[in-house]
């Protein structure tokens, strides 16, 4: 396990490198260097001066590999709209976005898991139809448009009817203000983002876990244990859906990956400024030095997820030797 | 089996009544807002105590307010005019703003003007900064000295005509100009960037200790600013001035319309100041509950069609006239924001607080009237084609607009203009662009035709000039400075708008303003569009002289408002 893990690892530097390579040719060749208070200055000399200052006039390559320095050193640079260092700017974010894609994974996780195992085992049944009904119009749904009918719902409209001073769930960030920690508070603002986000995820995750299902409650093994006359509650839990979870696990581990940088709207809609908030700015901004940080960091999180995905598919199966 | 196939269909049937049961219900459209009104809350009494909180549609990039960075309207509005010291307060006086001496003074500057320019400002000797220190003629010569001498500066326009701020006396700045600058009440020591703490910056690093936020203040609130999600308002303990009524006032950065409106209606936030933006006046319109509005064309903004008086076909003076008969600005302004009772097109391009220094009818000739624009058109030498198009000398009559890309006001006014030129017989496209790339480099660069953008005013002085005065057309010899971008070339107007800059007789300026006004309209040097409105919403909870101000941002008087326990 050790040496798979170290191997791929390993393998993981260059791929890193190249697509941090190729993403900041990419981000250098669309993007202005100059940061915005120079771009709009009258002043050639200013900008020329800038330009050799930074190095800024050398070749991608030789630009690449000064950045890459900095980075090995933990140093990738300031924003060139804020001067706020990058890799301070993307840490905040990152706490805020860890926590919505924490509680949206585990919500997520379990209610998949509940539709999945029941669907499978209820197969054909009307439940079964209702609840993939339910999941294809989840699949379908877009992120921000279900975002916006909760918020006229349940902070707007169930405020009115029961007429309280406050909305009982909320829509702007993680907090009010003054607020702090893991509280009612907390939780009435996390309802409305979490809930976003777990209907397009539930909806995919389920139709994984009830295919699975299906295959595993199929198996040899488990007409065994039924024919041994176990109880079909053990049969289910605890012969036939450990098995079936192992694809959902990969699945739920790339996918997580992904959605670190991948929660632009849900954080736009609920005012949420995390990690796909900080993308939109830059990307608007054309603040070059912020979006290079920020794809490093998240590229690191796709592979970091996609190993652990590999990891926890050998742990989970023990008919798989990871060599 | 044959159960569940007949509840499979009992369910699929009772999914179709539904949906046909809802394709043929009418769309009763619930009036919830009733309640909607106009006008400030200053006549309730302001209780003390209670917290506010503020939708903020922008985060400022840094709160160093005198560097490059700090160019966010909004930072401005929330932390530095409630913070930063004063000279002079932009207040309304009936119908006019005026200048008025904040409490930092014991009352107006004295101005000579003989040998030299000498403005003296006489400190209140109660005013002190939040760590018990008094502010001092040396605040005021530290912040001159930052400005006109240091790095990276925003602005420097008016601290670069200071000769010399003498601090002899702490009391007592005296600034003596190296040539006449009539702007010196709204541009220095004011409203953009106040005056500074010399005993906390001198000597160190102003910009490392200010950009990411500053504990300390010289106005009636301190701030902290939560990087990415809110910036609050404390009340400063040792402000001489009036005490903040509010214990609290948090602005949280909403930088989406719906989300903005919908934490407005669901009262997460007390008050909003969007941007007039279609979707924005939508919303207005549809209704909002408990809510008190202000929504007003008395403004320092203002929307024009800008036209490169040196780029062809624009260096004919009877294309640029013809196209002032094309577009139909009325139409216009009534598409955009008539439905929030703006419907006045700009006849000038002094914005409207500062009408007196300009003529309110200089443009006011300029109706649709194709026939008028045909005449000119023709006699200028081109003829309409089959196509409806005017050419010459077998080249269509073909122009290009560009303004900044994503923003949907000017891209519906690019529809508007595209559909009026067509009626006139002039091929329009356009062609949108990153903010940066079009105010740094296309149109200083002069290379544009037509160009849709705002001028905002920051401080309450006539700055068209700056705006069409030759000498101020970017070239070699003033470094490709000047915002001349239009590269306007009329010289009545050009003597009259330098007059307004440099004469420090009111009555004077304004005579010139007036004529250079009727001087650019003649020739058409650019074509005013509308008056961007301003609009502030604010529960009805929220009490005390609510309301706008065009320089100052509408939180200028935070620490009078309250509300209703």
């Amino acid at each position: 396990m050790l040496t798979f893990v170290a191997r791929r690892i390993l393998y993981s530097i260059p791929v890193l490198l190249i697509a941090s390579f190729l993403l900041f040719f990419f981000v250098r060749l669309t993007f202005d260097p100059l940061p915005p208070n120079l771009a709009n200055s009258k002043d050639p000399h200013a900008k020329q001066e800038f330009l050799e200052s930074h190095g800024l006039n050398d070749p991608i390559p030789v630009q690449y590999g000064r950045w890459l320095g900095g980075v090995v050193h933990g140093d990738l640079g300031a924003s060139d709209q804020t001067h706020e260092d990058v890799l301070s700017a993307v840490e905040r974010s990152m706490g805020r976005t860890i926590q919505l894609l924490f509680y949206g994974s585990l919500v997520s996780a379990i209610l998949a898991i509940i539709v999945g195992v029941y669907s499978a085992v209820r197969q054909y049944s009307i439940g079964d139809y209702v609840l993939t009904g339910i999941s294809y119009i989840g699949i379908a749904m877009p992120p921000f448009w279900f975002g916006l009918i909760a918020i006229e719902f349940f902070a707007f409209r169930l405020k009115g009817w029961l007429g309280t001073a406050d909305p009982p769930l909320y829509s702007l960030g993680l907090h009010s203000g003054g607020e702090s920690g893991f509280n009612l508070d907390y939780l009435r603002h996390l309802a409305l983002p979490v809930a976003t986000l777990c209907v397009q995820i539930v909806a995919s995750w389920s139709r994984y876990q009830r295919a699975s299902m299906l295959d595993v409650l199929g198996a040899d093994y488990v007409r065994t244990a039924r024919a041994k006359g176990l109880p079909r509650r053990t049969v289910i839990f605890k012969h036939a859906m450990r098995n079936g979870l192992i694809p959902l696990v990969t699945v739920m581990a790339l996918d997580i990956g992904a959605l670190f940088g991948g929660l632009i709207i849900t954080e736009k809609i609920f005012s949420i400024p995390g990690m796909g908030s900080l993308f939109f700015n830059a990307l608007l901004q054309g603040d070059a030095k912020m979006l290079e940080g920020w794809f490093l960091v998240v590229a690191t999180c796709i592979i970091l997820f996609n190993l652990l995905a590999d990891v926890a598919y050998g742990l989970l199966d023990p008919r798989i030797r990871l060599a | 089996m044959r159960r569940q196939r007949r509840g499979l269909m009992l369910l699929c049937a009772l999914f179709s009544i539904l949906l046909v049961a809802a394709a043929c219900s009418s769309s009763k459209k619930s009036n919830t807002s009733a309640s909607t009104s106009s006008g400030s809350s200053s006549s309730q009494a302001v209780p003390d105590g209670g917290e506010l909180v503020i939708g903020a549609e922008q985060e400022p990039d840094c709160t160093d307010w005198i560097d490059q960075c700090a160019g966010s309207s909004w930072g401005t509005w929330m932390a530095g005019v409630t913070t930063l010291p004063r000279a002079y307060d932009v207040v309304l006086n009936g119908d006019k703003y005026e200048y008025k001496p904040s409490i930092l003074l014991t009352g107006e500057a004295q101005l000579t003007t003989s040998p030299k320019q000498v403005v003296t400002y006489h400190i209140n000797p109660q005013a002190k900064w939040s760590d018990g220190q008094p502010i001092t003629s040396h605040d005021f010569k530290y912040t001159w000295d930052q400005i006109a001498h240091g790095t990276n500066i925003y602005d420097r326009s008016g601290y670069d005509h200071v000769e010399s701020v003498d601090d002899s006396d702490p009391a007592t700045a005296v600034v003596t100009f190296s040539s006449p600058y009539a702007a010196w009440k709204g541009n220095l020591f004011s409203v953009q960037f106040g005056v500074l703490p010399s005993h906390l910056l001198e000597g160190k690093d102003r910009d490392a200790l200010m950009k990411d936020g500053y504990d300390w203040s010289g106005g009636p609130w301190t701030f902290k600013w939560e990087k990415g999600t809110s910036i609050t308002l404390t009340p400063n303990p040792n402000y001489w001035g009036p005490k903040p009524h509010l214990t609290k006032v948090t602005f949280n950065f909403v930088t989406d319309t719906s989300a903005e409106f919908q934490a407005f209606k669901t009262g997460q936030v007390d008050a909003i100041y969007p941007q007039p933006q279609p979707d924005v006046i939508d919303q207005i319109n549809a209704g909002l509950p408990d809510t008190n509005k202000s929504i007003t064309d008395f403004t320092g903004n203002l929307e024009a069609l800008w036209m490169n008086n040196a780029a062809p076909p624009l260096d004919d003076v009877k294309v640029r006239q013809a196209i002032g008969f094309i577009v139909d600005r009325d139409a216009l302004v009534q598409r955009l924001f008539g439905s929030v009772g703006v419907n006045n097109p700009m006849q000038t391009f002094e914005e409207n607080v500062l009408k007196d220094f300009g003529d309110t009818t200089a443009f006011a000739q300029y109706k649709k009237d194709l026939t008028k624009s045909d005449q000119l058109l023709t006699s200028a030498g081109y003829t309409k084609g089959s196509d409806g198009i005017y050419a010459k000398n077998g080249q269509k009559l073909s122009l290009t607009v560009q303004s900044t890309a994503g923003n949907k006001r000017r891209e519906l006014t690019e529809q508007i203009l595209q559909d009026q030129f067509k009626q006139g017989g002039i091929d329009l496209t356009v062609d949108n662009h990153k903010s940066g790339d079009l105010f740094g480099q296309i149109l200083p660069g002069g290379n544009f035709q037509l160009a849709i953008y705002a001028q905002v005013l920051t401080a309450f002085d006539p700055t068209l000039c700056n705006l069409f005065c030759i000498k101020n057309i970017p070239s070699a010899a003033n470094g490709n400075s000047g915002n001349n971008w239009t590269r306007t070339n009329i010289p009545e107007a050009d003597k009259q708008y330098t007059i307004v800059d440099e004469n420090l007789d009111d009555n004077a300026r304004m005579t010139a303003g007036k004529a250079g006004d009727k001087a650019l309209a003649d020739q058409m040097g650019s074509l005013p569009l509308d008056p961007l409105p301003n609009m502030l919403l604010w529960h009805t909870k929220v009490l005390g002289p609510v309301g706008q101000n065009a320089i100052m941002g509408p939180f200028f008087n935070l620490e009078q408002w309250g509300i209703q326990h």
